[in-house]
């Protein structure tokens, strides 16, 4: 579904994205970790089509996001660390004009805004202004409106950030049963307990590199220490002491 | 490759004419959205506007047609000198101000970043950004262009082909350098990112210099014979420049100036009208063309370009006013020390934002231009003494506009930065005062020098010189505490666009009232002076229909008019300062 093939990206004479290569499956749930400064966010903006590499290619289902940018983003999702919603539009309003934005018939369309305003629980705010909602019911309607035309890949940028638990507790549920119909998930997050309760494979960036590609249950194997947490592991990873695995 | 799985379960790529037509349903919902919420919120407020923007049109209508009945007067051939070299020099500006705000929307703004990750061509979000972009750039020129075409008409006797094709011919007219804006913008930045600062100011400072060379060109050697026929003749020679019949600006004033000729018996003229369409067809085909050629860039360059941005390292700037700044920071009692932080932050700021000086540059520089030719003109007492006025009045608008763009949104903009300045051991009225201060200390010295170098030009004496540099202070001071106290009392703590924030409601009360501000000024000060010199020059029996208020045309009138301005210009700083220190107080962000 997502592919990084021997993709780099140089800022000048900093690289920070260096020679990746990483396939994530249908159905998968995968993490990237890292430090700030890692380039996580840019393997992000490459992944959505926002920047491209410098070197390699980035394909969706099989769509290059440098040649067939629109044909790729018709399998993507994608939700934002800050979420851009027109203040002048209701959330209705927003999730119709991204429905049309994928040619969705309206019928279907009515269903699915329906089906998302009922999971998001948007229904109380949903004919307000978008301009008067706070920032986790912000981040709620971008959730839903990323999720509206069903994508193969959802792409999440820091997706909790201004969530409540209880809605949280509704984001993780959605994840894990999309993810059983075949949706994968490529998220980035420095919030170590959601990786470790929901991703099937973790990503540690360091410096532009991918430090550790695999499971928790193989991390810890890798660095020996059978009764860890994941943030133990990820410092152990992180630190400048450790050479690459 | 990889297997290519099929899309989700009905969804399809739009065609260009579906998504054309979504990009226009969205553009409906938002105005309607914005003026419906303006409706149920700010009905009062926007009957104001209404009312005050229906009585500076009106004032410029009435400007107007004196101003083209005059020259019609005079000479008639003026109006199409006038015409091209107004449209032409709008031309270059428009390509300026739509380049920027065409940047602005495509590459800065969290629209352009949201819109790029879905299924859209990047030549349809060019389009939904450039026509926001256009809007923007071009309201002043329907809000100062309508009502001088419109005194045009009358003064003409046009018949009525001549007003259902203006407009027509105006908006086919702004497409032209809107497009052609947006068209180096986007080559700019997909090609030469690091450039595109340097290109703007190699280009700014080419167009002044041709400007320059131009105007000296034209009344470095036409000091004897000002305002002759002979004068007139070779000033058209001259300025043939702005005259060439490839520029747009040409079609457009001539498709005007056919359009509004008549018949001796003042009946309408077909073979006109003829020529005012084939002009009109010649700058739509045009219009369309370079339209066509914009979206084509888009579709190659745009999201080359977008990437390259977001991509690019910020160059390490070298600081070479940091010395100036320090001292800033530094001087005085440290009482006032956060008042002059604050300042220094605002010069950083404004230093630093290139489409802020850049445009302050452009416009004062070629006004400095022109008063720098006055003297070429040889104008007599009486009318150095009107042009003189009219000088000061022009500054004054020029100054308006920029607090309006500039000054204005300043307090909304700290809006999202609010808690930072919030947590500060900062006063409010502080934050408020340092608006002012930057704002009326930033722009005393340009004005004050243009008005001495226009009074200088047209000479002036020195009475009348220091008057005039009265005005000028208490209007730097007064348009300050407009722009200040109502962006203070009516912030929009929302909105990141400083073209938008001046856009919007509170920005159009705060031009209209600074227009009027300017003109009570002028007024105030040239009407003693006029009746004074009336009474030198044609006898004291030239005032007395005044009766009772003779006086008015001697000393006692000029130093009560200087009374007035100094008290209308002070009612016009603390007024809205006050409401606005007050609202601002108050404010919760």
């Amino acid at each position: 579904m997502i592919e990084f093939d021997h993709v780099t990206r140089t800022y000048g004479a900093k690289t920070a994205v260096s020679d990746l290569t990483l396939a994530i499956p249908r159905g998968e749930l995968f993490a990237l970790l890292g430090p700030n400064g890692a380039g996580k966010t840019t393997t992000i903006r490459m992944l959505v089509g926002l920047l491209r590499p410098s070197r390699g290619a980035v394909r969706v289902c099989g769509h290059d996001l440098v040649k067939d940018p629109r044909s790729a983003h018709l399998h993507l999702g994608y939700v934002p660390d800050e979420p851009t919603l027109y203040d002048k539009l209701t959330g209705r309003e927003f999730l119709w004009f991204i429905a049309d934005m994928f040619g969705m018939p309206q019928r279907l369309a009515t269903t699915r805004i329906d089906r998302e305003i009922e999971h998001f629980e948007l229904g109380e705010f949903a004919d307000d202004l978008a301009e008067s909602y706070s920032l986790g019911m912000k981040q709620r309607l971008v959730f839903a409106a990323s999720l509206l035309h069903d994508p193969d890949v959802l792409v999440l940028d820091e997706p909790m950030v201004g969530l409540d638990p209880r809605s949280v507790r509704i984001v993780k549920d959605l994840l894990s049963a999309r993810t059983r119909e075949g949706m994968t998930v490529f998220m980035s997050t420095h919030t170590l307990a959601m990786a470790e309760e929901m991703a099937d494979r973790v990503g540690i960036m360091v410096r532009g590199q991918l430090r550790f590609l695999g499971t928790i249950a193989e991390l810890r194997e890798q660095m020996a220490l059978e009764s860890t947490t994941l943030e133990q592991l990820y410092l152990e990873v992180t630190s400048a002491r450790r050479t690459e695995p | 490759m990889s297997r290519r799985p099929p899309p989700p379960e009905a969804v399809r790529l739009l065609s260009f004419e579906d998504e054309a037509r979504l990009f226009m349903r969205l553009r409906g919902t938002l105005a309607w959205e914005t003026i419906r919420s303006m409706l149920a919120d700010a009905r009062l407020r926007l009957s104001l506007v209404v009312l005050l923007s229906g009585l500076f049109w009106a004032a410029l209508y009435g400007l107007f047609l004196e101003g083209f009945g005059f020259l019609d007067s005079l000479h008639a051939e003026v109006i199409s000198l006038l015409f091209n070299a107004f449209f032409a020099s709008l031309m270059v500006m428009l390509v300026f101000s739509t380049g920027i705000l065409v940047y602005t929307g495509m590459y800065c703004s969290p629209e352009a970043r949201l819109l790029l990750t879905l299924p859209v061509r990047a030549e349809t979000i060019h389009t939904h950004k450039f026509r926001e972009a256009m809007w923007f750039s071009s309201w002043g020129f329907v809000l100062l262009g309508s009502p001088m075409l419109a005194a045009y008409g009358v003064v003409r006797h046009a018949a009525w082909p001549y007003y259902v094709v203006m407009l027509p011919l105006m908006i086919s007219f702004v497409f032209i350098p809107a497009s052609v804006g947006s068209i180096i913008c986007t080559l700019l930045v997909a090609w030469m990112p690091r450039l595109r600062l340097h290109a703007l100011t190699i280009g700014v400072t080419a167009a002044s210099v041709a400007a320059l060379g131009l105007g000296w060109s034209i009344f470095s050697q036409s000091q004897v014979d000002g305002m002759s026929a002979a004068w007139f003749e070779r000033t058209f020679a001259r300025l043939a420049v702005a005259e060439q019949k490839m520029f747009p600006s040409w079609w457009l004033s001539m498709g005007l100036i056919e359009a509004a000729r008549t018949e001796r018996d003042g009946s309408l003229l077909a073979a006109g009208l003829f020529e005012s369409l084939k002009f009109l067809a010649l700058l739509v085909a045009n219009a369309l063309a370079l339209q066509h050629l914009a979206a084509w860039v888009a579709r190659v360059a745009y999201r080359r370009g977008y990437s390259q941005l977001i991509g690019e390292v910020p160059a390490r700037r070298r600081r070479p006013l940091r010395w100036f700044d320090r001292t800033l920071g530094h001087a005085g009692f440290a009482a006032g020390r956060p008042l002059r932080l604050l300042l220094v932050k605002d010069l950083r700021l404004f230093r630093r934002d290139i489409s802020q000086w850049s445009q302050f540059a452009i416009f004062f520089g070629l006004l400095g231009l022109y008063f720098l030719n006055l003297r070429a003109f040889n104008y007599h007492n009486a009318y150095a003494s009107m042009i003189g006025y009219l000088n000061l009045a022009v500054v004054g608008l020029i100054l308006s506009t920029f607090t309006t763009r500039f000054v204005y949104p300043m307090i909304s903009l700290e809006g999202r930065r609010f808690w930072i300045l919030g947590l500060l051991p900062v006063h409010r009225d502080q934050i408020v005062w340092s608006k002012f201060l930057f704002s009326f200390c930033g722009s005393i010295v340009p004005c004050c020098c243009l008005v001495l170098l226009s009074d200088c030009m047209l000479g002036i004496p020195w009475p009348l010189i220091a008057q005039h540099e009265l005005c000028c202070v208490m209007l730097c001071m007064g348009l300050s505490g407009i722009a200040v106290g109502f962006g203070a009392r009516m912030p929009d703590l929302r909105e990141s666009s400083p073209s938008k924030i001046a856009a919007g409601f509170g920005g159009t009360l705060s031009l209209v009232v600074s227009s009027l501000f300017i003109m009570a000024t002028v007024m105030l000060a040239a009407v003693p002076t006029h009746l004074f010199l009336l009474a030198r020059t044609l006898g004291p029996g030239a005032v007395s229909p005044l009766g009772s208020f003779a006086w008015a045309g001697g000393p006692w009138g000029a130093a009560a008019g200087a009374v007035a301005v100094v008290a209308l210009g002070l009612v016009a700083t603390f007024v809205p300062l006050g409401l606005g220190l007050r609202a601002f107080r108050r404010l919760e962000a």
